[in-house]
């Protein structure tokens, strides 16, 4: 679902930069977009996230080749995953400030889902570390062509084929890694019910406590009604922003 | 020219409420509510739906009543919408004090069998039952007697969301709290005394504040003015902030929280803290814009800083 919810609300509004990304659909919208430093700012940070996620697909490709296998792939790409999908908090950040004009909530959403899956599952629970080849592909497709459609938005240069990928791919794309997200926590579950990971039980003087087992499970449980909704959302989206583009492309 | 006779009788039980004779042909249904009001404050006008059928639709108050199909006496029905919003608030406050007491009283199938219905060792626990009891009753009171409310209702969505985050906290603060394996405070006895006196001075201050606001703006009429001290000393907190009333609810439940040393109340606080300031601000700033001659001084929440 953070992988879903990235992309969901990103082509609502432009989560990492870039309103054209909703802009190209809507033609009401108003062309007023971020001054030249913060344009020059953004561009650079979506070149940037474009390279890294390059850089962790790249590493997967020639990792699976030196071994042969799938196993033990996370750990050839685990620190650049864990850079570049943390980095992505600056988001939050630039919809705070408003060079981009997407909603910071959706926003924090969507990247705190993605950053709490990368630490406080995958590098918290080691054993959970088999299922994450899945999401950690997803993630990588959607981002490369996620921050590519942003950095072309921004230069008001985009390709119809980043534009068709971004709008496309997600199809197949979410529900891979919504399994594959489903599945780590699964396979975390034990591990934190055998160690009493990140709980707190009673007595003790903050009169509180936290079962990280349960509050897992719900976690699993809220992607029922949460994922079709995004998955549903981004279908529509599509409709809109590629039958409005043919249009466009006729009268050129 | 000749004037009319306005009866007002109750839609339901068709009880005449009031009679009012020489009311001007031009009169519009906004100054009938007026003169309705006079009669029966507790019905200030924006409670009021006055229709020319008992079932039917509600009057304008920029309708003019010459203009209206009745003869020199009209007979205007009249509903009391006021139940609408009043009833959300009802039920809002209701909640919480009667989730916290099956907490308290320790009802089945909240905590093991063996502790059905028992009773904690602790003082404080009885003490920190009355006073989130106290609050409570408290607003419900409110509710009922002495705010004004400007809206007469409250669209659905917000009801849901209002009352499982009231109702919510509530469960979760009263589990925690009256739970066989609480802890009372670190200080003791010290810190209980404390908290309380904060708590009690909050709550006299927030109902201070609620009054003081409630005679700034008499019944039926539209008019802001801006609040200032009155000899009520807990009212002198409006020199330093506009939202006195925020600032002492967010000290309440900080005199709570010490008080019960539990963390949820403690983000209980947290989260009604943030909300008041946003609420808080955006009165300031209406303020701000209304009135040229604000009082510079005055903060929104928090004196000097917020």
């Amino acid at each position: 679902m953070a992988a879903v919810a990235a992309t969901a609300a990103a082509k609502g509004n432009g989560g990492g930069g870039g309103r054209a990304g909703a802009g190209d659909a809507s033609g009401t919208r108003k062309k007023k977009g971020p001054g030249p430093l913060a344009t020059a700012y953004l561009v650079i940070y979506n070149v940037v996230m474009t390279a890294g996620w390059l850089v962790i697909a790249v590493g997967l490709v020639r990792a699976y080749l030196a071994k042969g296998s799938y196993h033990s792939l996370y750990y050839s790409i685990e620190k650049p995953l864990k850079f570049f999908q943390t980095g992505a908090l600056l988001e939050i950040l630039h919809c705070a400030i408003g060079i981009v004009p997407s909603s910071v909530v959706l926003t924090s959403f969507q990247v705190m889902s993605r950053v709490f899956l990368i630490w406080a599952v995958t590098h918290s629970v080691k054993e959970s570390e088999d299922s994450v080849l899945l999401f950690v592909i997803a993630w990588t497709i959607t981002e490369i062509i996620r921050y590519s459609f942003y950095t072309f938005s921004l230069l008001n240069h985009l390709p119809y084929l980043i534009k068709w990928a971004r709008y496309t791919l997600f199809i197949v794309l979410y529900p891979m890694g919504v399994s594959g997200e489903l599945l780590t926590i699964y396979a975390a579950l034990p591990f934190v019910r055998q160690a009493g990971l990140y709980s707190i039980s009673l007595p003790n003087k903050y009169n509180f406590s936290f079962d990280y087992y349960a509050f897992l499970i719900l976690i699993m449980i809220s992607y029922i009604p949460i994922f079709p909704q995004l998955y549903f959302h981004m279908i529509h989206q599509r409709r809109k922003i590629l039958s409005h583009t043919e249009e466009h492309k006729k009268f050129e | 020219m000749k004037h009319y006779e306005v009866e007002i009788l109750d839609a339901k039980t068709r009880e005449k409420l009031c009679f009012l004779d020489k009311v001007e042909p031009h009169a519009t249904i906004a100054e009938i509510k007026n003169l309705f009001t006079k009669t029966h404050p507790q019905w200030y006008p924006a409670r009021q739906s006055l229709r020319l059928d008992p079932k039917g639709k509600s009057l304008k108050d920029e309708d003019v009543l010459q203009k209206l199909p009745v003869g020199t006496t009209a007979t205007l029905y009249f509903r009391d919408l006021g139940a609408q919003i009043s009833w959300v608030f009802l039920t809002e406050y209701a909640g919480p004090l009667f989730i916290y007491l099956l907490f308290y009283f320790r009802v089945p199938f909240i905590y093991g069998h063996k502790y059905d219905f028992t009773s904690s060792r602790h003082t404080v626990v009885h003490l920190a039952c009355i006073c989130h009891s106290f609050h409570y009753i408290k607003r419900l009171l409110e509710t009922l007697f002495v705010h004004r409310f400007s809206h007469g209702t409250m669209p659905l969505r917000n009801i849901f969301k209002n009352c499982t985050y009231y109702w919510g906290f509530a469960a979760w603060m009263a589990y925690y709290i009256n739970h066989p394996l609480y802890t009372p405070p670190t200080y003791g006895a010290q810190q209980v005394k404390l908290a309380l006196a904060i708590f009690v001075i909050c709550q006299l201050g927030n109902f201070s504040i609620h009054m003081a606001l409630r005679d700034l703006r008499p019944a039926g009429s539209k008019t802001r003015k801006i609040p200032y001290p009155t000899k009520n000393p807990f009212t002198w907190l409006f020199l330093l902030v506009s939202c006195p009333n925020y600032t002492y609810e967010v000290g309440s439940w900080i005199g709570f929280a010490i008080m019960t040393q539990c963390l949820p109340v403690a983000l209980f606080s947290l989260v009604g803290f943030t909300q008041m300031t946003i609420w808080a601000k955006g009165k300031h700033r209406s303020y701000l814009k209304e009135f040229r001659d604000y009082p510079p001084l005055r903060m929104p929440i928090i004196p000097f800083l917020l």
